[in-house]
C-alpha cells in the first residue's frame, strides 16, 4: 500500500516526480496483474490521481485504460473505474476555478487527450457497445452505462464533428444512443438527454436520425411528464435537444409538423394570470419553448412548411393561447418580449392569423386591440428597447402581405374615420404621434411602421396623401407628406432626444418607400417647391461621415422622383431633375452618393433577417423591407441617371408606341371584356332557358304520367262498359282517325249524345213495352180467356227476340266504337310523347311545350268531363238495367201465368170439343130420331123438333120447365 | 388528423434511380424531371385508407449515392416497409438489387415487408430490364413486386398502399409485435388503447386538430 501512501501525501513534497513515478507502478499493475482485483484497485488508485494530475494520468494511463475496457468486461466495477479516469482526463468540466491561462492549457489538454482516444475508431465503437443497454436491470449496468454516457459526452463536446463521424459510420450507433432516453434511471435518461445534445448539435444527418427513432415522441412525453414549463433543468435540456432537432432542419420540422406535435407544444403556453411567481427556471423553460415555436415558423424556413405550421398553430389553439400571454398581466418582460416575437413570426404572411391577430382585443376597459396597446408600448419611451423593437415586429408582420390590414391602419388616419372613432385612440393618431415626437426612437419605430402600411399598396400610398395634419391652432392644416419633409429640412437642427440621424433616415425611408411605385405621390411630393432644392443641397454638401448615409437616402429619393415620374409637372420633369444633377452634383458624384447605402455596415445585417433585432439604439438604422427596395432601386436608378437625353428620348418613343400598342390592346382588352359580358349573359340566359326547358319537361312528364293515369281509368271504365252490354249503336263508323284530338273527342262526345239519346229512345220503347206487357197481363187477369192472348204473347216474344237482336247489333257497335276509342287514346298518347321530344329546343320549344301544355290540360279537362258523362251515363244504364230486370221478371211472370192461361184455354177447348162431338152426335141422334118419326108419319116442325129435341131430357122432367128453358136460351 | 395505425417507410436503391421522385409522386403528386442528389434523407407523409382504416405513412427517402450508405443503415431498424427501387432502363441497379437486399435484410427486423419496384416503366424503347426478370428476382426472394413509372404516376399510388395492406395483414395474423415501436408501426389515437387486432373497434374519426 506504499504506492497509496504516495498518492496521498504527493500533494505536500516534490509532487512531480513521486506522482509519475507512482502512476507508472500503477500502469504496469493494471497492465500485467492476473488479478482482477489488483488490476481493480489499481484503476480505482488512478481514477482517485486522474483530476489531480491528468497530465500524467493521461499520458501513461490511456493506452492500459482503454485495454482494461477491451479485456474486462465482465467486471462493472473495473469498467465503471476507467470510463470515470478516462471522463476525467479528458473532460474540462472540473476545471472553471483555475484561471484563463491555465484553463486554455487544460481545454487544449482535453481536445488531446479526445484526439487520442477517438484516432482508434474502435474505441469509440467499443464505448458505444458498453452503453448497449444488455444489462438493462442490473445495477452492473449502471456503473457502466452512466461514466460511459458522461465520457462519450464528453468525447462529443471536445471533438464533435469527429466523433459525431465515427458515430454516424458505425452500424446502429445513433440508435443505441436513442435507447438512453428510455432508460427507467433518471440519471442516465438526463445525461442521455446531454449526450444526445451534444451528438445532434449541428450535424442534419444525426438529427434525422434521432427525429427517426422517435425522439420528438420521448422528449415531448418527457417534458409533459416534468410539467412542462414548470418542470426543471430536465425541461431544459430537452428542450435544447429539441431545438437542436428542428433548427435549420426542414426534414425533421416536416416530420414534427407531420406527427402532429405541434397540438402538444399548446399545454406548454397554458400559464394564465396565475400569479404562482415565475422562477428562473420556469422563464428559461419557457423562452426555449417560444424560440422552438419560433424555429418552426421562421421567415427563413421554406415559405410552404412555415405556413402549414402557421395554419396548424391557428388550428390548434397555440396562437391564441400565445395571445392570451401578450394580453395578460405580471408577465416577465422578457418573456413577454419574446411571446411579441413569437406571436409576430407565427402570423407573418399568413392571413388567417392576421385577421385573427387584429380581432385580439386587451381586456382593458373599454376593451382596446391588441394593436394599439402594443403601439402604445412602441411609441412610449420608458418601455425596454428590445420589447419596443418586438412590437415593431409584430407590426411588421401583422402587415406583411397583408393588403387588408393596411388598409385598415391607414384608414384610421384618413379625416372620415378619425371621427368615427371618437375618443379612443387609434393606431394611426399613435403612429403621427411617435413619427413627431421628440423621441427619435418613437420616430424611427412609427415611420418604419407607416412604412410597412404602404409596403407594395398602391392604394394605401395614394390614401394617405390625404392625410392632414392639424398643426398649431390658427395655421392651415398640413399634409402627412408636408410634414415629413418639413422636419426633414430642418437638417440637423432638429431637437430630438436620441440619435438624430435615427429620425431623418427614419422619415427619408418612409419617403422613398412612399414614392416608389407611385407617380402620383412623386407629383404631390415634386410639388413642393423646396423640396428638390433641399435634396440637391443635402447630396451636394461635402459633409463629414454622420452626414454619408442621410446623403444617400436624400439621392434615392431623389432618385425615385425621376424614376417614377409621370411628367405631369413641367418644372420637375424627367429631364430637368437630371439636368439638375448634372448641373449641380454630378452624375458620378450622385452615383457614389446612392452607393452610400449598400456600402453602410448596418445595411447588410438588417438585409439578413426581416426581424429588427439590434444590440442597442443606436444600431437601429436599417429596416428589412427597405433594404429590399434598395436593392431593386439602386441599378434602375443608376440606369435611369446614366442614360442621355436622347437615349431617353428614343425610349420615350419606345414607350409612347408602347403605349399606343397598349391602347391597342386595351382596346381589344375592353372589347373581349364586353364580349365576354355578352357571353356571361347568353351563358346565364341560356342556363336559365335550360332550367325553364327542364321544368317544363318535367311537367309535361308528370302530365303523361297523369294522362296515363286517366287513360287507364278510362280503360277500367270501358271495361266495365263492355261488361255491361249497353252500349247504344253510333254511327261513328265513318270518323276519320286523322283528325286532330280535340275535334275527335268533341265527336266522341258527340256520339256519346247520340248514344244517350238513343239509350233515351230505347227507355222510353221499353217504358211503352212495359205498358203492354201490363195491358196484356190485365186482359190476361180478366176472367174471359181468349184466344187473342196467344196472339199477344207471340207478339211479345217477337218484340222481345228483335230487341235482343237489336241489343245484340248495339253491342257490336258499342264494341267497334271502343276500338275505336282505344284508337283514338291511342294517338292522343302518341301526340303527348311527340310534345317532350319537340321541346329540345330553346325558345320556341318553350312556347310549344307551353302550347302543347295549354292543349293538354284542355284534353285533360275534357277527358274528365267525358269521364263523368260516362259515370253518369253508367248509372243511368244501371238503373235502367235494373228496370229490365224487374220488367224481364214481370214478363216471365206474365208468361208463366199465361201457359197456365194457355193451358186452360187448351183444357176448356178439348171440352168445348167434346160437347161439340156430343152436340153433333144428339143432332145425328135427332135427326135419326126425326126421320123414324117421319118414317112413322108424324109430322115434325124441323125447328121446333130440333129444339124441343135439344130440350128432351128436361122435358122428361117437366114439360114446362122446356119451354121456359127455350125462351131463357133465347 | 387522427389515425389508426402509423407506417414507417423507407425508400432503398441506386443513386437515379428515381426514390425520391416517387415520394413526390405519391405525397404532392407532381414530379420533378430535374435530378436533385438526395442528402443524406428526406421525409414525407401521407394518409391512406385500408380496409376502412385512416393509415398514416411516414417515408423516409434515402441517398442512393454510397456515401450515404452508413447513414441510410441507421433508418432500416426502424422501417416496417422498404420500397427497393431499381431502374428499368439500367441494368446495373437491377444487378445491385441483392446487395441491397442483403444489407436491408441484415439491419432490419425480420418482418419488414419488402416491395420490389421496377420505376420509369414510361420509357418503354430504353428498357433493359424485363418484367419478367423484375417478377423473377422478387418471387425468388419474396417480395412483392410492381413496375411504376413516378412521371405518369402509374401504380405509384398501388405501390405504396400495396406495401400498406401487406404491413396490415402482418398485423391482422399478430406477426407485428405492434406495441413495439421499434417495428415501425404504431397505434393511432383512433384505436383508444384497445389491442389492435381487434378491427371492428374503429371509432369515427375525432375531429383532430387539423394537422395531420
Amino acid at each position: 500500500m506504499n504506492f497509496l501512501r504516495g498518492v496521498m501525501g504527493g500533494q505536500s513534497a516534490g509532487p512531480q516526480h513521486t506522482e509519475a513515478e507512482t502512476i507508472q507502478k500503477l500502469c504496469d499493475r493494471v497492465a500485467s496483474s492476473t488479478l482482477l482485483d489488483d488490476r481493480r484497485n489499481a484503476v480505482r488508485a488512478l481514477k482517485s490521481l486522474s483530476k489531480k494530475y491528468r497530465l500524467e494520468v493521461g499520458i501513461q494511463a490511456m493506452e492500459h485504460l482503454i485495454h482494461v475496457l477491451q479485456t474486462d468486461r465482465s467486471d462493472s466495477e473495473i469498467i465503471g473505474y476507467a470510463l470515470d479516469t478516462l471522463y476525467n482526463i479528458i473532460s474540462n468540466d472540473e476545471e472553471e476555478e483555475v484561471d484563463d491561462v491555465e484553463g486554455k492549457r487544460f481545454e487544449d489538454l482535453g481536445s488531446q487527450f479526445t484526439e487520442i482516444f477517438i484516432k482508434q475508431q474502435e474505441n469509440v465503437t467499443l464505448l458505444l457497445s458498453l452503453l448497449e443497454g444488455k444489462w438493462r436491470t442490473s445495477e452492473f449496468d449502471f456503473h457502466v452505462r452512466w461514466p460511459g454516457v458522461k465520457l462519450l459526452t464528453s468525447l462529443l463536446k471536445q471533438l464533435g464533428p469527429q466523433v459525431q463521424q465515427i458515430i454516424l459510420v458505425s452500424p446502429m450507433g445513433v440508435s443505441r444512443l436513442m435507447d438512453l432516453l428510455a432508460d427507467s434511471r433518471e440519471v442516465i435518461r438526463n445525461d442521455g438527454v446531454l449526450l444526445l445534445q451534444a451528438l445532434t448539435r449541428s450535424n442534419g444527418a444525426i438529427q434525422k436520425i434521432v427525429a427517426f427513432e422517435n425522439a420528438f415522441e420521448r422528449l415531448l412525453d418527457i417534458i409533459t411528464e416534468e410539467g412542462n414549463s414548470d418542470g426543471g433543468i430536465v425541461v431544459e435540456d430537452c428542450l435544447i435537444l429539441l431545438q437542436n432537432l428542428l433548427k435549420n432542419n426542414n426534414s425533421n420540422q416536416n416530420f414534427f409538423k407531420e406527427g402532429s406535435y405541434i397540438q402538444r407544444m399548446k399545454p406548454w403556453f397554458e400559464v394564465g394570470d396565475e400569479n404562482s411567481g415565475w422562477s428562473a427556471q420556469k422563464v428559461t423553460n419557457l423562452h426555449l419553448m417560444l424560440q422552438l415555436v419560433r424555429v418552426l415558423v421562421s421567415p427563413t424556413n421554406p415559405p410552404g412548411a412555415t405556413s402549414s405550421c402557421q395554419k396548424a398553430m391557428f388550428q390548434c389553439g397555440l396562437l391564441q393561447q400565445l395571445c392570451t400571454i401578450l394580453m395578460a398581466t405580471g408577465v416577465p418582460a422578457d418573456i413577454l418580449t419574446e411571446t411579441i416575437n413569437t406571436v409576430s413570426e407565427v402570423i407573418r404572411g399568413c392571413q388567417v392569423n392576421q385577421d385573427y391577430f387584429a380581432s385580439v382585443n386587451a381586456p382593458s376597459n373599454p376593451p382596446r386591440p391588441a394593436i394599439v396597446v402594443l403601439l402604445m408600448s412602441m411609441v412610449n419611451e420608458r418601455q425596454p428597447f428590445v420589447l419596443r423593437c418586438a412590437v415593431l415586429y409584430c407590426f411588421q408582420c401583422f402587415l406583411y402581405k397583408n393588403q387588408k390590414g393596411q388598409g385598415e391602419i391607414v384608414s384610421t388616419l384618413l379625416p372620415s374615420t378619425i371621427d368615427a372613432m371618437g375618443n379612443s385612440v387609434s393606431a394611426g393618431q399613435l403612429l403621427c404621434g411617435g413619427l413627431f415626437s421628440t423621441d427619435s426612437l418613437s420616430n424611427w419605430c412609427a415611420a418604419v411602421a407607416l412604412a410597412h402600411a404602404l409596403q407594395e399598396n398602391a392604394t394605401q400610398k395614394e390614401q394617405l396623401l390625404r392625410v392632414q395634419l392639424a398643426t398649431n391652432i390658427g395655421n392651415p392644416p398640413v399634409s402627412l407628406l408636408q410634414q415629413c419633409t418639413n422636419i426633414l429640412s430642418q437638417g440637423d437642427k432638429i431637437n430630438r432626444r436620441g440619435s438624430k440621424i435615427q429620425t431623418r433616415v427614419g422619415l427619408l425611408m418612409l419617403l422613398c418607400t412612399w414614392l416608389s411605385n407611385c407617380p402620383i405621390a412623386v407629383t404631390h411630393f415634386l410639388h413642393n417647391s423646396a423640396n428638390v432644392p433641399f435634396l440637391t443641397g443635402q447630396i451636394a454638401e461635402n459633409l463629414g461621415e454622420e452626414e454619408q448615409l442621410v446623403q444617400g437616402l436624400c439621392a434615392l429619393l431623389l432618385g425615385i422622383s425621376i424614376y417614377f415620374n409621370d411628367n405631369s409637372l413641367e418644372s420637375y420633369m424627367k429631364e430637368k431633375l437630371k439636368q439638375l444633377i448634372e448641373k449641380r452634383i454630378g452624375k458620378e458624384n450622385f452615383i457614389e452618393k446612392l452607393g452610400f447605402i449598400s456600402k453602410h455596415e448596418l445595411y447588410s445585417r438588417a438585409s439578413q433577417k426581416p426581424q429588427p433585432n439590434f444590440p442597442s439604439p443606436e444600431y437601429m438604422i436599417f429596416d428589412h423591407e427597405f433594404t429590399k427596395l434598395v436593392k431593386e432601386l439602386e441599378g434602375v436608378i443608376t440606369k435611369a441617371i446614366y442614360k442621355s437625353s436622347e437615349e431617353d428620348k428614343k425610349e420615350e418613343e419606345v414607350k409612347k408606341t408602347l403605349e399606343q400598342h397598349d391602347s391597342i390592346v386595351t382596346h381589344y382588352k375592353n372589347m373581349i371584356r364586353e364580349q365576354d359580358l355578352q357571353l356571361e349573359e347568353l351563358k346565364q340566359q341560356v342556363s336559365t332557358l335550360k332550367c325553364q326547358n327542364e321544368q317544363l319537361q318535367t311537367a309535361v312528364t308528370q302530365q303523361v304520367s297523369q294522362i296515363q293515369q286517366h287513360k287507364d281509368q278510362y280503360n277500367l271504365l270501358k271495361v266495365q262498359l263492355g261488361k255491361e252490354n249497353q252500349h247504344h249503336g253510333s254511327q261513328s263508323d265513318g270518323a276519320q282517325m286523322n283528325g286532330i284530338q280535340p275535334e275527335e273527342i268533341g265527336r266522341l262526345r258527340e256520339e256519346i249524345e247520340e248514344l244517350k239519346s238513343k239509350q233515351e229512345l230505347l227507355q222510353s220503347q221499353l217504358a211503352e213495352k212495359d205498358s203492354l206487357i201490363e195491358n196484356l197481363v190485365s186482359e190476361l187477369l180478366q176472367p174471359s180467356a181468349s184466344a187473342g192472348d196467344s196472339e199477344k204473347v207471340a207478339e211479345l216474344k217477337e218484340e222481345l227476340a228483335t230487341l235482343k237482336s237489336q241489343l245484340n247489333s248495339q253491342s257490336v257497335e258499342i264494341t267497334k266504337l271502343q276500338t275505336e276509342k282505344q284508337e283514338l287514346l291511342q294517338k292522343t298518347e302518341a301526340f303527348a310523347k311527340s310534345v317532350p321530344v319537340q321541346g329540345e329546343g330553346e325558345t320556341p320549344a318553350a312556347a310549344n311545350s307551353t302550347d302543347v301544355e295549354g292543349r293538354l290540360s284542355a284534353l285533360l279537362q275534357e277527358t274528365k268531363e267525358l269521364k263523368n258523362e260516362i259515370k253518369a251515363l253508367s248509372e243511368e244504364r244501371t238503373a235502367i238495367k235494373e228496370q229490365l230486370d224487374s220488367s224481364n221478371s214481370t214478363i216471365a211472370i206474365l208468361q208463366n201465368e199465361k201457359d197456365k192461361l194457355e193451358l186452360e184455354i187448351t183444357d176448356s177447348k178439348k171440352e168445348q170439343d167434346d160437347l161439340l162431338v156430343l152436340l153433333a152426335d144428339q143432332d145425328q141422334k135427332i135427326l135419326s130420331l126425326k126421320n123414324k118419326l117421319k118414317d112413322l108419319g108424324h109430322p115434325v116442325e124441323e125447328e121446333d123438333e130440333l129444339e124441343s129435341g135439344d130440350q128432351e131430357d128436361e122435358d122428361d122432367e117437366t114439360e114446362d120447365g122446356g119451354k121456359d128453358q127455350d125462351q131463357g136460351y133465347l | 388528423m387522427a389515425y389508426a395505425y402509423l407506417f414507417k417507410y423507407i425508400i432503398i436503391g441506386d443513386t437515379g434511380v428515381g426514390k425520391s421522385c416517387l415520394l413526390l409522386q405519391f405525397t404532392d403528386k407532381r414530379f420533378q424531371p430535374v435530378h436533385d442528389l438526395t442528402i443524406g434523407v428526406e421525409f414525407g407523409a401521407r394518409m391512406i385508407t385500408i380496409d376502412g382504416k385512416q393509415i398514416k405513412l411516414q417515408i423516409w427517402d434515402t441517398a442512393g449515392q454510397e456515401s450515404f450508405r452508413s447513414i441510410t443503415r441507421s433508418y432500416y431498424r426502424g422501417a416496417a416497409g422498404a420500397l427497393l427501387v431499381y431502374d428499368i432502363t439500367r441494368r446495373d441497379t437491377f444487378n445491385h438489387l441483392t446487395t441491397w437486399l442483403e444489407d436491408a435484410r441484415q439491419h432490419s427486423n425480420s418482418n419488414m415487408v419488402i416491395m420490389l419496384i421496377g420505376n420509369k416503366s414510361d420509357l418503354e424503347s430504353r428498357r433493359e430490364v424485363k418484367k419478367e426478370e423484375g417478377e423473377a428476382f422478387a418471387r425468388e426472394h419474396g417480395l412483392i413486386f410492381m413496375e411504376t413509372s413516378a412521371k405518369t404516376a402509374s401504380n405509384v399510388e398501388e405501390a405504396f398502399i400495396n406495401t400498406a395492406k401487406e404491413i396490415y395483414e402482418k398485423i391482422q395474423e399478430g406477426v407485428f409485435d405492434i406495441n413495439n415501436e421499434a417495428n415501425g408501426i404504431k397505434i393511432g389515437p383512433q384505436h383508444g388503447a384497445t389491442n389492435a387486432t381487434h378491427a371492428g373497434n374503429q371509432g369515427g374519426q375525432q375531429a383532430g386538430g387539423g394537422c395531420c
